[in-house]
């Protein structure tokens, strides 16, 4: 559009042209006019474009009355927008009242004053572009909030699909996670995975900030523990490194809080570490509820370099641990009340041994009743442990180093018998053992070293809950003895053969045996049950 | 822990003592074979005063199989515990190897 016919257009309606003449005379200098001498004429003006940004409209007129012709166009919504001002005789109240109420957004009365009309065009004409400009800029929100919402949609997709449904099983614990995310998203997150036969690993974080940034963050924060887990025993040590990988280049400045436990299983003994994030709650069998409230470092990603902590706790058989990110205990209602810490402690406390999935579900059904009409506010993430393992006595396990000779072999024997009379461990079971020791440590001692050079082979017995767990260590050669293909022992005697026997042995007698490669040591576990001794 | 060798009606009469494991079975099998070449045709495997066999021990009772299989001889075992009855179950030995509850049985076996 060029400068000309950028001037605005005013429509101006009157029988007489005496009148027509004067408003023109007041407007032309300013505006574009045209003329109607009747209502017909104007609507026919109004729906033709370009159309009019302002309508002087006469009331008394021959015909269409002006009351009329503003009746339609305001009914017409391609001319509903076109401000009317009414210049007319009438002047009772109830006239202009009447005005009003076909939608005129003002009155002047005749005899007409330029200074009057030209102000009064030029305020009402200013004010529809403000709104023009208005509408304009909310068209321009609501693509943009669909937009922002299309992508914190894909940000909690992200979320969702990378945290478990499926989680670890075993006779001395039990685990449950759940996450449920607020329309915008919040960066929670939760994990929950085997590290070896002994160790599982689950943590739960809240990432600053949502949308795509904030679930990318999440997935890398996740991705990290997990991938460190594998072969670092210390939570201490997995966060330094993931805090130490994520404050690179994290030029959005986003971080995350996070508790990083390692439980070992079979003892109960739990390593922590918390950077930023808040206490868990333990509940003890007695009923008592104490907070994990150590702090181990700065949030993660905030900084660089940073050396955080650790701390150990001691589960005992029916410990309940519950980690939780903030938007359960900042759930707040329409009374600005906030969900707290009480009311969960209270959940957990009113919680009766049960699956633990019950906990984490009446939790989150907990804080959405809180909540009432409120919307939630912020991703809620419940993770609960129940451990119903016993803490292993230090005196009923024994640990061993041994060079690699086998005549090394009998010094684990003489031990092992010692351990077993010591503690009442009969024939049934310390003879098995026995056998498999010769097996795999014959196994190592023969085929793990190349180098002719002396090894150390670590051996280490427990007695925990009624089965005696062995872990056998060493730095040989990547080598699982148990994927190797049980021997055929139907054959003759002379077709039999002796290789690969020893094992096969091993995995028979024993109630569990696993193998796993442990940074560079090889880690055999054997476990047999005392109860249901083969 | 030595293993004990003896003779009676004829037969050897081996009892390893404790074990027959990897460390014993070697010097074990060597002097079983040793009596073989020099004549034995008959080996009974008293297992009463043994604790377990590993692997290393079946090949000892193995090898003693083998060789009296090619004299024509007889062996037999007797007296095993329940866990070394296990592990020839588990082995497939007792499908190759007779096993008798006690000596007199074993022996009585192997001269037949």
């Amino acid at each position: 559009m060029d400068n000309k016919e950028d001037k605005q257009i005013i429509l101006v309606v009157d029988d007489a042209p005496l009148n027509i003449a004067l408003l023109s005379n007041i407007l032309s200098s300013s505006y574009k006019v045209k003329v109607a001498t009747n209502g017909k004429k104007a609507i026919q003006i109004a729906n033709t474009e370009p159309r009019p940004d302002l309508l002087l409209l006469d009331i008394m007129m021959p015909g269409m009355s002006g009351y009329e012709v503003c009746e339609k166009l305001k009914q017409d919504p391609a001319t509903a927008s076109i401000p009317v001002i009414f210049i007319t005789a009438k002047t009772t109240e109830e006239d202009e009242r009447h005005g009003f109420e076909l939608g005129a957004v003002d009155y002047i009365t005749k005899p007409i004053s330029p200074v009057i009309v030209e102000a009064r065009v030029k305020t009402q004409l200013s004010l529809k572009k403000n709104m023009e400009d208005l509408r304009k800029a909310y068209a321009i929100i609501e693509t943009q909030k669909d937009r922002m919402q299309q992508e914190l949609n894909v940000g909690r997709n992200i979320q969702l699909a990378m945290v478990p449904k499926d989680f670890p099983v075993n006779h001395n614990y039990s685990i449950f996670a759940a996450l449920e995310p607020a329309r915008e998203v919040g960066g929670d997150f939760y994990d929950a995975f085997v590290v070896d036969e002994e160790h599982i690993c689950f943590c739960v974080g809240d990432v600053s900030g949502k949308g795509v940034p904030a679930a990318l963050f999440m997935a890398m924060a996740k991705t990290l523990i997990k991938a460190r887990a594998s072969s670092d025993p210390s939570t201490a040590s997995i966060v330094t490194h993931v805090n130490d990988e994520m404050s690179k280049d994290n030029e959005g400045c986003l971080f995350v809080t996070l508790f990083v436990c390692i439980l070992n299983i079979r003892t109960g003994e739990l390593l922590t570490t918390n950077a930023g994030h808040n206490p868990p709650l333990l509940k003890h069998m007695d009923g008592k509820i104490t907070a994990l409230s150590h702090r181990d470092g700065l949030v993660v990603a905030a900084m660089d370099g940073i050396a955080y902590s650790e701390q150990h706790v001691q589960l005992q058989k029916g410990d309940t641990l519950l980690l939780y990110t903030d938007g359960v205990t900042e759930a707040d209602n329409l009374n600005e009340e906030f969900f707290g810490d009480d009311r969960l402690k209270r959940l957990l406390a009113d919680w009766q041994d049960g699956p633990v999935k019950k906990l984490v579900e009446n939790i989150i059904e907990a804080t959405h009743a809180f909540e009432g009409d409120n919307r939630q506010a912020d991703d809620i993430t419940v993770l609960v442990l129940h451990y119903s393992g016993q803490k292993v006595d230090d005196e009923k396990s024994f640990d061993i180093e041994i060079g690699n000779e086998l005549t090394n072999i009998d010094r684990v024997i003489e031990k092992f018998m010692e351990f077993s009379s010591a503690n009442g461990i009969s024939g049934k079971i310390s003879n098995p053992i026995c056998m498999a020791f010769d097996e795999l440590l014959t196994n190592i001692i023969s085929y793990a070293y190349v180098d002719g050079a002396r090894h150390e082979i670590g051996i280490k017995v427990s007695l925990i809950q009624n089965a005696v767990v062995i872990v056998i260590t060493d730095d040989g050669l990547p080598f699982n003895p148990f994927t190797r293909e049980d021997p055929d022992t139907d054959l003759s005697i002379e077709e039999r053969k002796i290789g690969g026997l020893g094992i096969h042995l091993v995995k028979n007698v024993m109630d569990e045996a696993y193998y796993k490669r442990h940074v560079d040591r090889n880690v055999i576990t054997i476990v047999k049950n005392i109860e249901q001794a083969k | 822990m030595e293993t004990l060798f003896t003779e009676m009606n004829n037969c050897l009469i081996v009892i390893p003592r404790k074990r027959l494991d990897t460390n014993n079975s070697p010097e074990v099998a060597e002097k079983i074979t040793e009596k073989i070449q020099d004549g034995e045709q008959k080996v009974v495997f008293d297992l009463g005063r043994t604790d377990y066999v590993s692997s290393a021990g079946l090949r000892v009772i193995l090898v003693t199989a083998k060789l009296l299989k090619q004299k024509n001889g007889k062996m037999a075992l007797c007296k095993a515990n329940d866990q070394i009855l296990e592990v020839l179950e588990i082995s497939g030995f007792l499908s190759i190897v007779k096993h008798l509850g006690n000596l007199e049985e074993a022996v009585e076996f192997v001269c037949e």
